[in-house]
């Protein structure tokens, strides 16, 4: 198959999960703080979080096959999973399958979530913060339209997201413990 | 040693030979042919108790670790500070506790034991190390030795097993017995020291008397360890002046019993759980001369509030917040509901016993001690003893 | 039909209060944000019991 409309959709899903991604982390950097009664309840909180990432994961699924799919340039099903030997842009590519490797264990590893041991599961988890950085180093590095004035906006802005929830989070917790 | 040890009937009879393998093999014979059942049976018909303070049958822990791998361990680690019978038994009678062990490892069928000694005090360790080196390898058993951090939660069963598995030694929430699945998901046989002391000595001469080690602090500058036949008069342990006031019975996770309560109760189970009491881990306080209940309770929550290993978040915040209404009450600015709201709340809410135990002490306080905690209340004290007020 | 206890992992309990919102039933909480576990699960609980077991942000909860 051939033609502009997949490559469209090949880049849209690539912003939209940078942007979903981002969402998916900072929702869950700020889910561990605050008590019962203050503002959104927990659980909304962790479903809200839960349901980004399975969104997520259906547009990777999307962004994935829309790029397998195109003939236009030769990526073949298995480079979505393996990080080395593309022929298209082998670096970066590789970067985006490394991402997507990471995102599917931290995807198994939540599904299974009551039936493993917790210190294994967080672990896993918190592979969410290389897996969303490589994501959108790929984004960077493969994505044509990196130099585009929107693009620069909305990496910024993602950016800008994860280190203000990080600093929120940590500044709460050193906060705390001084506090104490 | 920073205790007085009594000779006694059988763990503390002829103190006056040593420690040493020779003298104690002259009147106990060296562990041979124990299997489960006999082992059990014996256990049963002395109905020999743990000795750590729950009280729980031993057979019955006995029978439900006998599985495959089970794991012998020793606990010599004493956490409860009023108490010395453990580094009573550890320097004098080391052997007893030994052979105890190895019978047990004998019954379930392993060589593993585990030897659990008190970080505060090592020369408990040295006197244990050298009866092993006597011992050699005539046991046919695998000795390892760890020693408990200082402190009161160390010797908690899993806190203990938890020092086995390289992991700090502090409590962890256990799903099932450690008889069940302990120490690496194996049975184990975790008991007091003088629980396995008990049961060599019942092997070799038979479940009568009945005995049980009592550490007891009193007038007398140095705490006294002695042994004392279960069912006996409370006049072996304390003075008619001791008896006529207030003790503390159990240990700090004890409970009060009023003034002249155990005069005319016998030192056995039945006669003081209608107090509400149980022997505990065998220490006894009565309260010092010109103290007073309130004041002693505070102090002693207080340490236990300390003691917090801080895990769990109703003890390490109840346990203080406790400490602290009971000082208000004792300086006169307190309020007793908040005191039983407290003591409620931490009950049952940890990963072990501590703030339990804690509330149980409490709890004895006010069940017992309305009119002293009444005369507080209103800045006064029945013992002439006011903490500063305000 | 054997009953069903919840119980609180309290190491790994940091008072989060999810468990609360999801089944506050059976769970209430203290003065200082932990539960306080009313008594055992009734049957038409378990599947809500469940689900706050998997709630859990700390997996402190357990159903045994």
């Amino acid at each position: 198959m051939n033609g502009p409309e997949l490559w469209f959709l090949n880049r849209a899903t690539g912003v939209v999960l940078l942007v979903l991604m981002t969402l998916s982390v900072v929702l869950g950097i700020l889910s561990a703080r605050s008590r019962v009664g203050r503002g959104t309840p927990g659980f909304v909180r962790g479903v809200v979080h839960r349901n980004v990432a399975v969104l997520s994961m259906t547009m990777l699924t999307v962004h994935v096959v829309s790029a397998v799919v195109d003939t236009y340039v030769d990526i073949r099903w298995w480079d979505a999973f393996v990080p080395w030997g593309g022929l298209y842009q082998p670096v970066w590519l590789g970067l985006g399958a490394l991402a997507l490797d990471l995102t599917v264990a931290i995807a198994i590893t939540s599904a299974l979530r009551t039936r493993m041991p917790r210190a294994l599961w967080r672990v896993i988890h918190l592979a969410s913060y290389p897996a969303w950085a490589i994501a959108m180093v790929h984004g960077l590095g493969i994505g044509t339209d990196r130099a585009a004035g929107w693009s620069l906006v909305v990496t910024g802005l993602c950016i800008a997201a994860v280190v203000v929830a990080g600093t929120v989070r940590v500044g709460g917790a050193v906060v705390r413990a001084v506090r104490a | 040693m920073s205790v007085l040890v009594e000779e006694g009937p059988r763990l503390l009879a002829h103190l006056d030979e040593g420690p040493q393998l020779v003298h104690h093999r002259r009147r106990h014979p060296a562990p041979a042919d124990m299997t489960l059942d006999r082992l059990a049976a014996a256990a049963e018909a002395a109905d020999l108790r743990g000795r750590g303070g729950a009280g729980f049958p031993f057979a019955t822990k006995l029978r439900t670790a006998a599985r495959r791998r089970a794991v012998v361990v020793v606990n010599l680690s004493e956490g409860e500070p009023a108490s010395h019978k453990d580094e009573a038994l550890g320097q004098l009678r080391p052997h007893l506790v030994l052979d105890g062990a190895v019978l047990a490892a004998m019954a379930l069928g392993t060589r593993q034991v585990h030897l659990v000694l008190p970080g505060e005090t090592p020369a408990v360790g040295e006197r244990i190390g050298a009866a092993l080196a006597e011992r050699g390898s005539s046991d046919r058993v695998s000795w390892q030795v760890h020693t408990a951090a200082a402190g009161f939660v160390s010797g908690q069963a899993r806190a203990v097993i938890e020092l086995m598995s390289g992991r700090p030694n502090l409590p962890v929430t256990a799903w099932v017995p450690e008889a069940v699945s302990g120490y690496r998901g194996r049975p184990t046989l975790l008991s007091n020291a003088e629980t396995f002391a008990q049961l060599a000595s019942i092997w070799a001469h038979g479940p009568d008397p009945a005995t049980m080690l009592i550490t007891r602090a009193g007038d007398t500058d140095r705490p006294r360890v002695l042994e004392v036949v279960l069912g006996g008069r409370w006049d072996a342990v304390l003075s008619p002046a001791e008896l006529a006031r207030p003790v503390l019975l159990g240990g700090y996770h004890g409970v009060w019993v009023p003034a002249g309560a155990l005069a005319n109760r016998r030192i056995a189970g039945e006669d003081l759980a209608g107090l509400g009491a149980t022997l505990g881990a065998g220490v006894v306080l009565p309260l010092p001369e010109g103290s007073c209940p309130v004041h002693e309770t505070v102090r002693i929550v207080d340490y236990l509030a300390g003691q917090s290993a801080g895990r769990c978040g109703p003890c390490r915040l109840g346990l203080p917040a406790l400490a602290r209404a009971l000082d208000d009450i004792d300086r006169g600015v307190g309020s007793g509901a908040l005191v039983d709201d407290l003591a409620a709340t931490v009950r049952g809410r940890g990963a072990c016993a501590h703030p339990d135990g804690t509330a149980r002490l409490v709890v004895s306080l006010r069940r017992w001690f309305g009119d002293e905690l009444a005369l507080h209340q209103r800045q006064e004290c029945g013992h002439g003893v006011l903490a500063a007020a305000g | 039909m054997a009953s069903s206890r919840l119980r609180v992992d309290w190491p790994s309990c940091e008072g989060r209060g999810l468990c609360h919102e999801l089944l506050p039933e059976l769970i209430s909480l203290d003065r200082w944000g932990f539960p306080v576990i009313a008594g055992e699960v009734p049957e038409e609980l378990l599947p809500a019991a469940r689900r706050t077991v998997a709630g859990c942000p700390r997996l402190a909860l357990r159903l045994v």
